[in-house]
């Protein structure tokens, strides 16, 4: 053991031999501790692994699971992108992607072709990711069986025991009172035919992008102390009944004011003059199409 | 020689407080066999309602077996099932209709979803069938079927009653457990539920375990009885028999209160 001024020493005495002990703001204990859970999340898809979110200089809620496990990973030679519903240029992407770079040297991109590292909050981009890429998704509430029970020692039973008749009855619910599945974002979904996994609150256009991707998928909840994973090459299914099948949202006769884009997921906003505007909700593919460069966008 | 459907040996269940235990049934023993109903009849606190719930697994018991032909061939005890096994027990093989209806549904879900979940547990996946199958069970237990997409939390104590029912016979279980399925209800509407069963028993021809205080109810029902006094069985025998010819005092007390 040695003595917490025995540590100051050896780091005056042998200091470039430490230099990096907080590189990227966490801790080292705490970097390792949310890598060992992210192995664990990796190695059972869709099984969201407890761990130890520590504080973070931002508020609980604002993106910490995500930052923690962004800074967990990120290498001084990474090229990191924050997206905060589909924009890079909010202020809460703006600033957490400058911590990111502050904090480790990588440099920061707009562009997701760029990227080696995405933070998402509830968007997966357009263009499709690669195997060299990882995409880490923000998630308020990781638990897909919040709403249906109360109990988390029950959830847990009942995700144990791959029990999720009380999901598909609460399914089964929506399509009798509404005549169609209405869940809109974070709709559920089947990882690896075992475990239902709330796929954090991206719109049902990302959710078949999760399904036999090239990419890794990381989850992280900060208050709610959770961290889950879909690995590249991974089944994922959204829950559906064989006479209501999941369904995309549609955009007929709807195009991007900005760039024309009629293959991306849109955003629209009410205008002063009663009509309605819509653009890209992922403004890095938007300024790619406007600028005449070829994305792959098919997932 | 018929196999019996489940064999229970030597249930017993000790509630232990500080200092004292609580014996509510002890060695208790029986067979049912397939399409029979077998009743349950005792004073409260006889350790009737303790049998059904060992045997729906919402009570642990303290010692016993019971072996479901279907389980494992018959050759394993129920009571040592993992959690998933208990599950598949509770929702494939068995079924229980509680004496209050708030116990056995979901009152914030529809009449329909009641019944359907137990067929989503069974991973019916097209809603067509489910509706299909769901409003079968209702028309069978006599509920409106306008009604299915109603919350039970509505409906009168009768129509809970046979909702619960329906839920209970959908997935067509192996064995359907009955506890005190009338006593909440006023005469007229025990009547009624009543023949409900019966006529759903001869119908169907479930096996059911029945457990009431009322000989009434046993009579109607059961095809061989069980009298149960002080958490033990004390007369086994044909309904018939037992209430034309009481062998124990008990029993006798008990017939003789009823014909009085």
């Amino acid at each position: 053991m040695v003595s917490a001024t025995g540590v100051r020493a050896l780091i005056d005495e042998r200091g470039a031999e430490f230099e990096g002990y907080t590189f990227g703001f966490l801790d080292d204990m705490a970097k390792r501790e949310i890598r060992r859970t992210i192995l664990k999340a990796v190695a059972i898809p869709g099984h969201q692994v407890p761990f130890g979110s520590r504080e973070m200089p931002i508020a609980r809620g604002w993106g910490t699971g995500g930052l923690q496990i962004t800074l967990a990973c990120v290498g001084a030679d990474d090229t990191i992108k924050v997206i905060d519903q589909g924009d890079d240029a909010s202020v809460n992407a703006v600033n957490l992607r400058r911590l990111i770079a502050k904090t480790t040297g990588a440099r920061e991109t707009l562009t997701t072709g760029e990227a080696t590292l995405i933070q998402s909050r509830h968007r997966i981009p357009e263009e499709r990711m690669t195997a060299a890429q990882i995409l880490i998704l923000q998630v308020p509430i990781p638990e897909p069986l919040r709403h249906v029970e109360r109990s988390v020692a029950s959830a847990r039973a009942m995700h144990a025991e791959a029990d999720y008749a009380r999901m598909w009855l609460a399914l089964y619910e929506d399509v009798v009172r509404n005549g169609e599945v209405t869940a809109g974002a974070g709709y559920p979904v089947m990882v690896n035919g075992r475990f239902v996994m709330a796929p954090s609150p991206i719109p049902r256009w990302d959710i078949p992008k999760l399904n036999q991707a090239d990419t890794l998928f990381l989850f992280g909840a900060g208050r709610e102390k959770r961290i889950y994973a879909v690995p590249p090459f991974t089944n994922v299914q959204p829950l559906e009944f064989d006479d209501y099948p999941f369904e995309i949202e549609a955009f007929p006769n709807m195009s991007c004011r900005r760039c024309g884009a009629t293959d991306s997921y849109l955003v629209t906003s009410p205008q002063a003059d009663g009509g309605t505007l819509s653009v890209c909700s992922d403004t890095s593919y938007c300024d790619d199409v406007l600028a005449g460069r070829k994305v792959e966008n098919q997932w | 020689m018929v196999e019996p459907l489940l064999r229970v040996r030597d249930l017993t269940k000790i509630y232990s407080g500080k200092g004292h235990h609580i014996v509510a049934c002890e060695d208790v023993s029986f067979d049912v066999y397939p399409g029979e109903v077998l009743g349950i009849v005792g004073e409260s606190g006889s350790g009737k309602s303790t049998v059904l719930q060992c045997l729906f697994q919402d009570v642990v018991p303290t010692s016993g077996a019971a072996y479901l032909t279907s389980f494992h061939e018959g050759e394993r005890n129920m009571f040592e099932a993992d959690r998933r096994e208990r599950r598949e027990l509770r929702t494939h093989r068995m079924s229980m209709v509680y004496q209050n209806p708030r116990q056995g549904l979901n009152l914030m879900v529809t009449a329909g979803g009641n019944v359907a979940e137990r067929l989503l547990a069974a991973d019916w996946r097209r809603v067509s069938d489910i509706r299909a199958k769901a409003s079968d069970y209702l028309v069978r237990t006599e509920v409106p079927i306008e009604r299915m997409d109603d919350f039970p939390a509505f409906f009168s104590g009768g129509m809970q009653q046979r909702v619960q029912i329906a839920k209970a016979l959908a997935n067509s279980p192996e064995l359907v457990l009955l506890d005190e399925l009338t006593t909440g209800l006023d005469v007229s509407v025990q009547a009624g539920v009543l023949d409900l069963v019966r006529d759903i028993q001869s119908r169907y021809g479930v096996t059911a375990i029945i457990v009431s205080h009322d000989l009434g109810v046993i009579r109607l029902l059961a095809d061989r009885t069980l009298v149960m006094k002080d958490g033990h069985v004390v007369e086994s025998g044909l309904t018939d028999q037992i209430l034309e010819d009481p062998q124990h005092p008990y029993t006798q007390l008990l017939v003789n209160c009823v014909t009085n």
